[in-house]
C-alpha cells in the first residue's frame, strides 16, 4: 500500500486482484445488484487512487479500503435514490424439491439476509464474509467493541427469525405441493 | 448460564476468541438452548452463501482507467518535456489500438468523467465545458453499448442491453443496433431484454415500427407473447392485421396462438 501511496500504479493492480472480489461479495450481498457492485468496486479504486495521500502508514488498510467502500456506497445512493425497495413478494417463489436441499436453504438464507434491515445486514456480512475482526469493525463503524458485538447479535438474532418464518412457509408450501399431488387428475371418466 | 449472558459470549465463540473454558459453557448452554444453538447454526449455515465472482470486463474496466489515469498525470507533470520522452508517453496508447483497449478506454473516460462531472456539478464557473463534456460521455457511453451489443458472449450483450437502458435519448445508431439484436439475437434472454429496453422508446415511429415488424421474424414462444402484449399497450394501428397474419402461421406455438385470439378478442 506504501507503493501505492507514493504513486506506483502498478502496485494497485495487486490490490485490485486481493480486494475486489471480496469488494464485489461485500457489495453484492449488501445491495443484491450485480451490475451496480461491479460499479462500485470501480469507484472504490478510483478512489484509492485519488485519496491515496489520505492512507496513514503504519494503520490497518483493510479499514480503510473498507471505509472507502462504504462512503462509495452512501454517496452513490445518495446521488440516485433507491427508485424500488427490494420486495421480497416479487422475488420467484422457492419451489420445494426442485433442487438440492442446500441449494433450498441457501436461497431461503439469501431472502432472509435482504429482508434485515441494512445495518444489520451489512454488519453481519463485515463480520461473516468479509471475515474482518470485530476491532476492525468497531474502527469502520467508529463504536465501540462491545456496540459490535450486541449488534451482531442482534443482527444474528432477527436472522434466524426471519429464515425461520420464510423456512415454515417453504415447507407449509410442500405440504400443499404433495396435497395437490394426491388428487386424481380430472376428467379421465369421461 | 442464562441466554442473555451467552448472548454477550456468543459473537465472540463465532469467531473463536473464547478461552477453553469460556468455549465449554457456551457449549453446555446450547446443548439445552434451541433458541441460542439455532443462531449458531444460521451463523454456520451462511456458508452456503455462494461467493460470487466479479466478470472478466472488471479488470479490464480497472486497467483502463488506470491507464487513463497515469497517462492523465503523466500530462501533467511531463507537459514541459514530452519530447524528452516520447516513449513512455506514447507506449500509453499502444495497447488502445485493439478494440477491446478502445472500449476500456471509453468505459475509463466515463468512470473518470462522471466522477468529476458529480463532484464539480455545483460550480457555475465549468458548467460549459461540463456540458461539452457530458455530451462526449454520452457518445462515449453509446459507444460502449454499440460494442458491447456485438460481443460474443450473452452476458456481455445482455450488459451492453441493460446499459442502454441508463440512457435518456438514444441515437439512431443504438436503437437500431437494439432492433437488431431483437430480431437475430442468438439468446432469448437478449432478445427480451432488448424488447424491454425498446418498449420504453415505443413513441419513436422507428422503434415502434422495427418492434411491430420483428412480431412475423420470431421463433421464441416467449418473446413472441412479450411482443403481442407490448403492441396491444401501444396500441398499433395495425395489430389486428399484423396479428392475422402470425395467425396464419401453420406451426405457431398453441400459447402464442391462444394469446393472440386473447388480443384479438381485447380489441374487439
Amino acid at each position: 500500500m506504501l507503493e501505492v501511496r507514493n504513486g506506483a500504479g502498478e502496485s494497485l493492480g495487486v490490490l485490485f486482484d486481493r480486494y475486489q472480489a471480496p469488494l464485489y461479495n461485500f457489495y453484492s450481498k449488501l445491495t443484491g445488484d450485480r451490475v451496480l457492485s461491479e460499479d462500485l468496486v470501480q469507484e472504490v479504486f478510483l478512489r484509492i487512487l485519488k485519496y491515496r495521500q489520505s492512507y496513514r502508514p503504519g494503520t490497518p488498510f483493510r479499514a480503510w479500503i473498507y471505509q472507502i467502500a462504504r462512503n462509495a456506497r452512501v454517496d452513490h445512493f445518495r446521488r440516485a435514490p433507491r427508485q424500488v425497495a427490494l420486495n421480497p413478494e416479487m422475488l420467484p417463489p422457492v419451489l420445494p424439491g426442485d433442487s438440492a436441499q442446500h441449494g433450498q436453504e441457501a436461497e431461503l438464507l439469501h431472502r432472509a439476509l435482504m429482508q434485515l434491515p441494512e445495518e444489520k445486514r451489512e454488519i453481519l456480512i463485515l463480520s461473516r464474509f468479509q471475515e474482518l475482526k470485530y476491532e476492525e469493525i468497531a474502527r469502520l463503524l467508529d463504536c465501540q467493541l462491545g456496540t459490535v458485538k450486541t449488534r451482531i447479535h442482534r443482527a444474528l438474532q432477527q436472522l434466524r427469525q426471519v429464515f425461520r418464518q420464510l423456512e415454515q412457509g417453504a415447507a407449509a408450501g410442500k405440504a400443499n405441493a404433495s396435497a395437490a399431488g394426491n388428487i386424481p387428475p380430472q376428467g379421465g371418466l369421461q | 448460564m442464562k441466554c442473555e449472558q451467552i448472548g454477550e459470549l456468543l459473537p465472540d465463540y463465532l469467531q473463536g476468541n473464547l478461552s477453553p473454558e469460556q468455549d465449554n459453557s457456551v457449549e453446555n448452554h446450547l446443548e439445552g438452548c434451541p433458541a441460542c444453538s439455532e443462531e449458531v447454526a444460521v451463523w454456520k449455515k451462511l456458508s452456503l452463501l455462494p461467493v460470487e465472482q466479479p466478470s472478466p470486463a472488471s479488470r479490464v474496466r480497472f486497467e483502463a482507467m488506470l491507464h487513463a489515469y497515469q497517462t492523465g498525470r503523466a500530462d501533467q507533470v511531463g507537459a514541459g518535456f514530452e519530447r524528452g520522452k516520447p516513449s513512455s508517453f506514447w507506449s500509453a496508447f499502444n495497447w488502445l489500438r485493439s478494440p477491446l483497449g478502445a472500449l476500456a478506454y471509453g468505459v475509463a473516460l466515463l468512470a473518470i468523467g462522471t466522477y468529476i462531472g458529480t463532484h464539480m456539478s455545483g460550480s457555475n464557473t465549468h458548467s460549459q465545458e461540463l456540458a461539452a463534456m457530458h455530451s462526449e460521455l454520452t457518445n462515449m457511453r453509446q459507444l460502449v453499448v454499440l460494442s458491447m451489443l456485438q460481443q460474443q458472449s450473452a452476458g456481455e450483450r445482455l450488459q451492453g442491453v441493460t446499459w442502454s437502458r441508463r440512457e435518456e435519448q438514444l441515437d439512431p445508431q443504438i436503437l437500431s443496433a437494439l432492433l437488431h439484436t431483437l430480431r437475430y439475437d442468438g439468446s432469448v434472454d437478449v432478445r427480451l431484454a432488448a424488447l424491454d429496453a425498446l418498449s420504453r422508446r415505443g413513441r419513436q415511429p422507428l422503434v415502434h415500427k422495427g418492434v411491430a415488424d420483428s412480431l412475423q421474424e420470431q421463433q421464441s414462444p416467449l418473446v413472441q407473447v412479450a411482443l403481442i402484449d407490448l403492441l396491444l399497450e401501444w396500441r398499433d394501428p395495425d395489430v389486428v392485421q399484423r396479428l392475422q397474419r402470425l395467425q396464419q402461421i401453420p406451426n405457431l406455438n398453441p400459447t402464442v396462438r391462444q394469446r393472440a385470439e386473447w388480443a384479438m378478442s381485447k380489441l374487439n
